[in-house]
């Protein structure tokens, strides 16, 4: 596309603290790059490209989501290959990004084989390629500028942790300058060109900003007190490492020479703060106490589990309060509500429009993201086919082929594939589990308001869920059956609706229920081979109805339970058994499911996801 | 398909929303498309494809791939802009409008385009191969289920709606190319919700029912059968309201650079946004171009306050603020409210 038809970086209204992040990056390479987070609609794209209209002497190097590794890391060129026979390689994006700056929309959405691709070479600033028989090293050294909306998922820990500035982007909120924008845009979009000539000016006064201040921030000197600021602000922070350290330094000398002078003082520190602590900052020791015991009871490693700086989420706060008064619900036999339980200490909000929350999580790598046989996904990288080739990677196969071309037979064709250069596609498709929860909702759960606290546990699921584009079904089972309340699908929000509406009272048909989801779980493996999902059993395990006549109650339960242990699911069961004299049926279930066992009591809206998390 | 095989546009019983919000976006192709919402069978796919059928054809670059507009210099894919530098001028041929569709289980390579397989081996050297977002540059995408469609087909499907680009690097084969459409997705709400990032990419959005009246319905079937009877005559008896429309749309066409509006129903605009907290920028946006093209459409130079309504029941329906779980519907009474205000 021309220049032209870029909407000009210094025709943005307001967004000021991303216009400042970016210059500092173009100012300063040794900054570490940015990450612009923040709803959708909000410049974040426009204002990168915009910029890289003004840079002097660098150029903006776009990796788009569809990149296949090849691209990005390089490969052989085929066509020279063919010609002589030997073997030519042609660099990939990131080598092209070279001293240049490196941009990635929607940077949360990237294919995780590439993202640790990059991070490797971002770490080193050096590019090693040993593929394809071609074995080099590459000098890369980018700038790296990400764009993200966190409402479509996290960013990997260590991702967050390469780029060195951070800053949130969200809608102007005032209405004078709401106005300005939409004449600038309705004015930009009747003629490009115009509108282009009439920022041209001030997109040069940047431009020369930029150019002065890059002569600037190699002479600006950091004194002792400087350093000691900094190693203050960062363990202030409770930040992790040193790079913190380094990156402030640099930003608050990019900063000083965008102002124009060549010392640095006190308030540079401060605004760099600004960017480079909030996506570092941990939480102090409280509440890794908590984290510790958690640790601990479950076994699985929560680590640098942190927010953000608080007056950067003001909307936490306020969705933690808003939310659970949509629990406002009424269970039609059920008790006058008066629950407070987890549903109300679940901060349900946090999650929606948070950031990042740094935590080391295991197996969600492996819940979002799977490698497909089927033909379905993105095509990642290409590989030596074990059987017959199903999916056939063209491109890999014409440069396993190249090199031989000059001693090959050739008909008609300019190249000769033979059948050992056949190379077969990998692709990785991010699919969701299926979750299939399977409730109590017996007069016993109603009782001492359980029924509150189980609803609050499942809907912290139900938000994961709808994160991860996941499928649920739901099953309720009371008096003498089970009913399906929701069929598998992928609409959450159905889901949450079933459970608002659910009934309670009545005896425990714990059998049936689980019958019944067995049956559900078979059609499932019916329609989906590869399928392994996630039933997640909330009851008190005190079964008193039997689904057939004579039978005990507890003992068909466990029967039936046994038999679902012995298919593809991964199970959960939650005990909300409450009673004094514990029975402990509920363990016994969990181990005839051969899945994990928890108490209602011990959990969190942390931990559950975190359980979820690590269930597939 | 026989070119007269087409139901024509004005035939179409009712179902007047999403028909004005269609008409409004090959108006204004930059409108962002429209997402209909509804049931089977309530003439969806039909009136995309007529009306795609009742526009006069358009000026393209001769064989060019991307079907690029010889006048906009500004938007032309590689090799037109090497044609025009070296040759000074493009040759122009007559196309009409077409639907691409883009089903629900298409593959990546397919929709982004991918690495000419024959032409390789044939040639030893790499070359293109044009894929459905280059078919769709300034033509109609059509995603029928798009609620259904695969995540990282909507990756890619993100940044073209919102640049008019598709940048491809994959397969050894690294391109770049104008895709500028009419996005116009249909979903059963039912089945499942569509992500909020690609929802904020449709400009508006319309709820499609079948009819209620009994003597509409009667209606739809006459139609109906009359044109599986004799599809010739059945397009003669509207051919007056075609070409009608046809000049209608047209004229709006010409009219809409010059059509202006108050800074006062900016304000309202910007008032409304707050009010309704949405995401960014794009809810306002859309409601000023939408009110822009409905003054166009109307033939008239200025807008109005009800262009401005009429554009935000369009617009706005489909980017309330949802959290999960969050009611996602528009607060309609905050929006009148404002409108009273005035």
């Amino acid at each position: 596309m021309t220049v032209k038809t870029v909407f000009p970086f210094a025709a943005v209204v307001g967004q000021d603290q991303i216009k400042q992040a970016l210059l500092i990056a173009m100012v300063n390479p040794k900054v570490g790059g940015v990450l612009i987070a923040g709803e959708k609609g909000s410049a974040k794209s426009t204002l990168v490209r915009g910029l890289s209209q003004l840079i002097p002497n660098r150029k903006l190097i776009e990796l788009p989501l569809n990149a296949t590794e090849d691209m990005v890391l390089g490969s052989m060129n085929m066509e020279q290959t063919v010609i002589d026979g030997k073997r030519h390689f042609s660099q990939g994006i990131l080598a092209k990004a070279h001293k240049e700056i490196l941009y990635i929309d929607e940077v949360n959405l990237l294919q995780r084989e590439l993202s640790n691709a990059i991070l490797d070479v971002a770490a080193s600033g050096i590019h090693v390629v040993e593929r394809e028989g071609v074995s080099k090293s590459y000098k890369a050294q980018f700038t790296m500028i990400g764009t993200m909306n966190p409402e479509e998922g996290d960013l990997p820990p260590q991702f967050l942790d390469r780029f060195g500035l951070y800053v949130t982007a969200a809608g102007e909120k005032n209405i004078k300058d709401r106005v300005e924008i939409l004449r600038r845009i309705l004015a930009y979009e009747q003629n490009p060109i115009a509108f282009y000539q009439k920022y041209k000016r001030a997109g040069e006064e940047i431009r020369q900003q930029i150019t002065a201040a890059r002569t600037k921030v190699k002479q600006i000197l950091i004194s002792d007190t400087m350093m000691q600021l900094a190693a203050q602000i960062s363990l202030q922070g409770n930040c992790a490492g040193h790079r913190a350290e380094i990156f402030l330094l640099e930003t608050a000398k990019a900063i000083a020479s965008l102002a124009g002078r060549d010392v640095l003082l006190p308030i540079d520190m401060q605004e760099a703060a600004a960017f480079v602590l909030p996506h570092r900052m941990r939480q102090p020791s409280e509440d890794s106490k908590e984290q510790h015991s958690q640790k601990e009871q479950h076994d699985q490693p929560v680590q640098d589990s942190s927010h953000n700086e608080q007056l950067q989420l003001p909307n936490e706060e306020q969705s933690n309060g808003n939310q659970p008064s949509q629990d406002k619900d009424e269970e039609s036999e059920g008790k006058i509500q008066e629950e407070t339980a987890i549903a109300d200490l679940l901060p349900i909000g946090n999650m929606a429009l948070g950031v990042q929350k740094r935590k080391v999580r295991q197996g969600s790598g492996k819940r979002t993201l799977a490698k497909t046989n089927t033909k379905q996904g993105r095509y990642v990288r290409s590989c030596i086919p074990t059987k017959t080739v199903t999916d056939l990677a063209f491109d890999a196969t014409l440069r396993v082929a190249a090199p031989y071309q000059l001693t090959r037979v050739k008909g008609m064709c300019c190249i000769n594939i033979c059948k050992e250069d056949l190379r077969q596609k990998v692709r990785e498709k991010r699919i969701g589990t299926t979750f299939l929860f399977v409730v109590d909702a017996s007069g016993s759960m109603g009782a001492r308001q359980r029924m509150k606290a189980v609803k609050g546990a499942i809907l912290s699921m139900l938000q994961d869920a709808y994160q991860k584009r996941d499928k649920v079904g739901m099953i309720a089972f009371r008096r003498q059956t089970a009913e399906i309340l929701l069929p598998v699908t992928r609409s959450v929000e159905l889901a949450e609706k079933s459970l608002q509406h659910l009934p309670t009272g009545g005896k425990t048909p714990l059998a049936e229920g689980l019958y019944t989801a067995l049956g559900m779980l078979s059609t499932m493996y019916r329609l989906e081979k590869n399928i392994e999902p996630v039933m997640v059993l909330v009851t008190d395990g005190r079964a008193n109805v039997g689904s057939r006549e004579g039978q005990d109650a507890v003992s068909e339960a466990l029967q039936a339970a046994q038999r679902i242990g012995e298919t593809r699911v991964n199970s959960l069961v939650i005990d909300t058994e409450q009673d004094f004299v514990k029975l402990g049926i509920a363990v016994s279930i969990a181990q005839a499911l051969g899945g994990s066992y928890y108490k209602l009591d011990d959990l969190s809206s942390e931990n559950i996801i975190h359980i979820i998390n690590s269930m597939k | 398909m026989r070119h007269s095989a087409i139901y024509p546009f004005t035939a179409i019983v009712g179902q007047e929303d999403m028909k004005l919000a269609l008409i409004l976006n090959v108006i204004n192709p930059s409108l962002g498309g429209v997402l209909i919402k509804g049931e089977k069978g309530t003439a969806k796919s039909t009136a995309v494809r007529a009306l795609a059928d009742l526009l006069p054809a358009m000026e393209t670059v001769k064989d060019c791939k991307y079907h690029c507009d010889p006048q906009d210099h500004n938007r032309l894919c590689e090799t037109c802009q090497d044609h025009l530098a070296s040759h000074k001028s493009l040759a122009v041929q007559a196309a009409k409008m077409r639907v691409v569709e883009l089903p629900v289980n298409a593959t990546e390579d397919r929709v982004v385009g991918t690495l000419d397989i024959e032409y390789a081996i044939q040639h030893g050297e790499k070359k293109f191969e044009p894929g459905i977002l280059a078919q769709a540059n300034r033509n109609i995408l059509y995603i029928d289920e798009i609620n259904l469609l695969d995540d990282h087909v909507v990756d890619v499907l993100l940044d073209a709606a919102a640049m008019g680009v598709n940048r491809v690097e994959r397969e050894g084969v690294s391109y770049v190319h104008p895709s500028r459409f009419v996005l116009v997705g249909t979903m059963n709400p039912e089945e499942g919700d569509i992500r909020p990032q690609l929802l904020d990419r449709f400009g508006l959005s319309v709820i499609v029912t079948g009819e209620h009246e009994p003597e509409k319905r009667v209606e739809v079937i006459k139609r109906r059968l009359a044109y599986e009877a004799d599809p010739d005559t059945f397009l003669q008896m509207y051919q007056e309201e075609q070409e009608t429309l046809a000049q209608k749309i047209l004229q709006a066409r010409q009219l809409f650079p010059m059509v202006s509006i108050e800074d006062q129903l900016l304000i309202l605009v910007a008032k409304i946004a707050i009010a309704l907290e949405v995401d960014g920028h794009r809810a306002d946006i859309a409601v000023i171009k939408t009110a822009l093209t409905l003054a166009a459409f109307s033939g008239r130079m200025t807008v109005t306050s009800n262009d401005v309504q009429e554009a935000a029941r369009l617009a706005l329906p489909h980017r309330m603020r949802r959290r999960p779980f969050e009611e996602g519907i528009l607060d309609w009474q905050k929006v009148e409210a404002l409108f009273g205000d005035q």
